[in-house]
């Protein structure tokens, strides 16, 4: 009893949390097979002030749901305004692997650009020494989420850089380290005193810099973009249809809604456990770790064989297994898929929420009783799958590339003759 | 309180007992003063430690293990004048021997360890300059390892753990003792001898190098010139910067030399500043350079350095002045300073020599506890 009360706590808490949405947790709803095939789109009556579109909500089944909508202009912090010196400060740092334990991996390095800012195998790439337990996931359009990691553990984009940087099994640095290192590049000394007047660099405005950075990795010119803002030959009759299906009988939109094309809440739709968990020693290690590291009860921690996902944060039975929806955008180039890149392609995303949450190996989630009502058998045919799939190329625009910059090198702080000329 | 009172240790008076001993024929041997206090280690444990020292996967990206720099064929120090430390960075000191390790109660050139080597050897897994391990992670890949799964169980750990790792290392370092020293063995030749008596008189090493370990285990400012090197190189002076901030000390991005013990005593006055503890005299032959920054080559420039006075510093201690030793005298005194030193310890008995640091999948891992 105490628990329920608790987790509905615990629920309100992320619909409270989730901007531009309606605070429904679809998760605790009871949806009726009758409402796949059922679907209206309704034009809210009011116009939102200051707006020039209306504002559009889905209805599906007896629930309404954000449309999707053009993705708007890019939300800035009050705290960290943005600048073009303070972005381009980010950028040289997001290549620089001197932010993290031994020189060698910077955000770059899992979010690599040629590959969709993400990495382009199941689980991300790792410090030296070890490999991650889950997948990377695209940096384009990070921007605009209110919870970062798949288990929306930070809650911004500056936290989100500082929790990478220092991860045992991500950057492995060190504030006082990383903090030194920028000391002693000149080149950081100065720019870091130009965007924010220090004398001497501070770790924590580094991931203002490079969060600010991140802000500037924004698409918001893809065929969809372009059809809700008025472009009706955007998108073709193939990715109509599939747009209909999207918010209609496949029933994406339920979770995949508004700007964003994610709902950022959380839950478990029945990836299942990814094998490499069974034949690589080094993903045995990080799996233990992890679990180890983020908390767990000693029979947790002896039997948990796949990813509890949200779980770490509030401890709570129900939220086993569930991970925060992701956005679909820019997903044409971020494969594989899953919080562990377990499902490869995108014809094997649509394939497996056509089973019902079963992969291709007829496998699913680990734990099944907090499997999320939503997740249920479509029935589409293969007709049907090929529209679905060309409207999630919709959510791509073209691919997003960046030139890697110079990284400027370290300098000693003294010269000879200021050290031999020092008191002692 | 301490360092007062070596201070104030009248240099006079052991030169006087030096002159007794010598009178009365007494040999080096018989002092038992001056002998290490016979160790009992568990054979299990100390293997385990054994292999965990020589074991690269005990630091974040694989790259270092322990014996990395504290190297057993030099005396289990490093042989440069400061250790490499950890890739991305580098260290801005010395590495002292670990042999005879065991008996210290204070660790470190500046002393900051006064616990124990399970709180020494935790610092040095996860300090970011060092080996900058998480040891959760550490934990999690002893585990993947059945040998080590084995040789826990068999050292009567149960299974690995990074509390045990840190309880097996030391053991192991119980086996690293000195042996077969000519002092030990009252086998001293006649150079030797003659070192001794400047050593305990006119030298008066013996302030400071007391007892079995030949020190005080106080911190002393001898002057020592500054290594440059540590501020010229940037990935050197980025630890030696982040350690400073990491300790507390002040105006930490314009200190030009390295503070010593003033990490652990925090005088508001200074003075301590440039004080490094006093190390041990044992197995010097093999643990050249010398000095916290290894700014000295050789016995024959360490003694030369004491003979001369030592070096320049507004806090330098007032024990350390000019000796007048002639050519043949300080030739004497490190005949008796070689003679501190015993066998090497890179046999088998000390070193791991099997490259058999490997994973292995767990085949029942749905089924298996973690």
């Amino acid at each position: 009893m105490k628990l329920n009360r608790k987790a509905r706590l615990f629920a309100m808490t992320v619909a409270a949390s989730t901007a531009a949405c309606s605070s429904i947790n679809a998760d605790s709803k009871d949806v009726s097979g009758n409402a796949m095939s059922e679907v209206s789109v309704a034009i809210a009556d009011a116009m939102r002030a200051g707006q020039n579109q209306p504002a559009r909500t889905i209805q599906f089944g007896d629930q309404t749901y954000p449309a999707l909508a053009a993705l708007g202009p890019v939300p800035v912090p009050p705290d960290n305004p943005m600048s073009d010196e303070k972005v381009e400060l980010g950028k040289i740092l997001f290549f620089d692997g001197r932010l993290g334990g031994d020189g060698s991996t910077s955000c770059a390095s899992c979010h690599v650009p040629s590959m969709g800012w993400d990495w382009p195998d199941d689980v991300s790439l790792g410090y030296p020494g070890t490999i991650h337990w889950r997948n990377s996931q695209t940096i384009i359009n990070s921007a605009y989420y209110d919870k970062l990691f798949w288990a929306g553990s930070s809650k911004s984009l500056e936290a989100q850089a500082r929790s990478a940087a220092k991860g045992g099994v991500a950057g492995n640095g060190e504030n006082d380290i990383m903090e030194a290192r920028l000391a002693l590049i000149p080149e950081y000394r100065q720019r870091f005193k130009d965007v924010f007047g220090d004398n001497w660099p501070k770790i924590s405005n580094a991931w203002m810099a490079i969060a600010a950075y991140e802000r500037t990795l924004v698409q918001r010119d893809t065929p969809l973009d372009n059809y809700l803002n008025g472009d009706e030959n955007a998108l073709t009759g193939e990715q109509l249809e599939g747009k209909e299906l999207f918010e209609g009988k496949a029933g994406c939109v339920q979770c995949h809604n508004g700007a964003l094309a994610s709902d950022q809440k959380y839950y478990n739709i029945g990836v299942a456990p990814l094998e490499r968990w069974e034949e690589d020693a080094l993903a045995q290690i990080t799996f233990r770790y992890e679990l180890y590291a983020k908390g767990s009860t000693e029979e947790m921690y002896r039997k948990t064989k796949a990813d509890p996902g949200v779980y770490f944060r509030g401890k709570l039975p129900a939220m086993k297994g569930k991970f925060r929806t992701p956005s679909l955008r820019y997903i044409k180039y971020t494969a594989p898929y899953m919080h562990n890149g377990s499902v490869e392609t995108l014809e094997d995303v649509i394939d497996f929420y056509n089973k019902g949450g079963i992969t291709r190996a007829g496998t699913t989630t680990a734990f099944p009783q907090t499997k999320s009502e939503l997740i249920r058998p479509l029935g589409l045919t293969r007709e049907e799958k090929q529209q679905l799939l060309a409207f999630l190329d919709a959510f791509s625009g073209e691919k997003m590339k960046t030139k890697r910059p110079t990284l400027p090198p370290y300098e000693p702080l003294f010269s000879e003759q200021e050290l031999q000329e020092a008191r002692k | 309180m301490r360092i007062r009172q070596s201070k104030q240790r009248p240099w006079l008076v052991a030169g006087v007992m030096a002159a007794a001993f010598t009178a009365a024929g007494l040999q080096a041997a018989e002092d038992n003063s001056r002998q290490l206090p016979p160790l009992k280690t568990d054979p299990a444990k100390a293997e385990l430690g054994k292999r965990l020292f020589f074991d690269k996967r005990l630091s974040g990206d694989t790259a270092l293990s322990c014996a990395s720099c504290h190297q057993p064929e030099s005396g289990y120090s490093y042989p440069e004048a400061l250790s490499p430390g950890y890739p991305g960075s580098g260290h801005f000191r010395n590495s002292p021997t670990l042999i005879n390790t065991v008996y210290k109660d204070q660790w470190f050139h500046d002393g900051r360890l006064g616990t124990n080597l399970n709180d020494v050897t935790r610092e040095m897994i996860t300090e970011d300059y060092l080996m900058n391990m998480d040891m959760r992670l550490m934990q999690e890949r002893i585990k993947q390892d059945p040998v080590y799964v084995q040789m826990f169980k068999d050292a009567g750990y149960g299974e690995p753990s990074n509390g045990s790792v840190r309880k097996a290392i030391p053991e192991y370092l119980k086996t690293l003792t000195s042996r077969n020293v000519p002092f030990d063995n009252g086998t001293l030749s006649a150079a030797a001898k003659r070192g001794q008596t400047l050593f305990e008189g006119k030298a008066g090493c013996n302030q400071c190098h007391t007892g079995p370990l030949f020190s005080d285990s106080e911190a002393h400012n001898t002057g020592v010139a500054e290594n440059f090197d540590i501020f010229l190189d940037p990935q050197r002076h980025q630890s030696f910067i982040a350690f400073n901030m990491f300790m507390g000390n002040e105006n930490y991005m314009n200190l030009k030399r390295d503070v010593g013990a003033h990490v652990q005593s925090h005088k508001a006055d200074g003075s301590d500043i440039g004080k490094f503890m006093t190390p041990t005299l044992r197995e010097l032959k093999y643990s050249a350079p010398y000095m916290h920054n290894g700014t000295l080559q050789t016995l024959q420039e360490v003694v030369s350095f004491y003979n001369g006075g030592g070096g320049e510093d507004s806090n330098k201690s007032p024990l350390i002045r000019p000796l007048g030793l002639s050519v043949k005298e300080q030739r004497d005194l490190v005949s008796f300073l070689e003679a501190l030193s015993g066998d090497p310890l890179n046999t088998p008995d000390y070193v791991w020599q099997a490259d058999d640091y490997s994973y292995q999948v767990i085949e029942n891992w749905q089924s298996a506890r973690n």
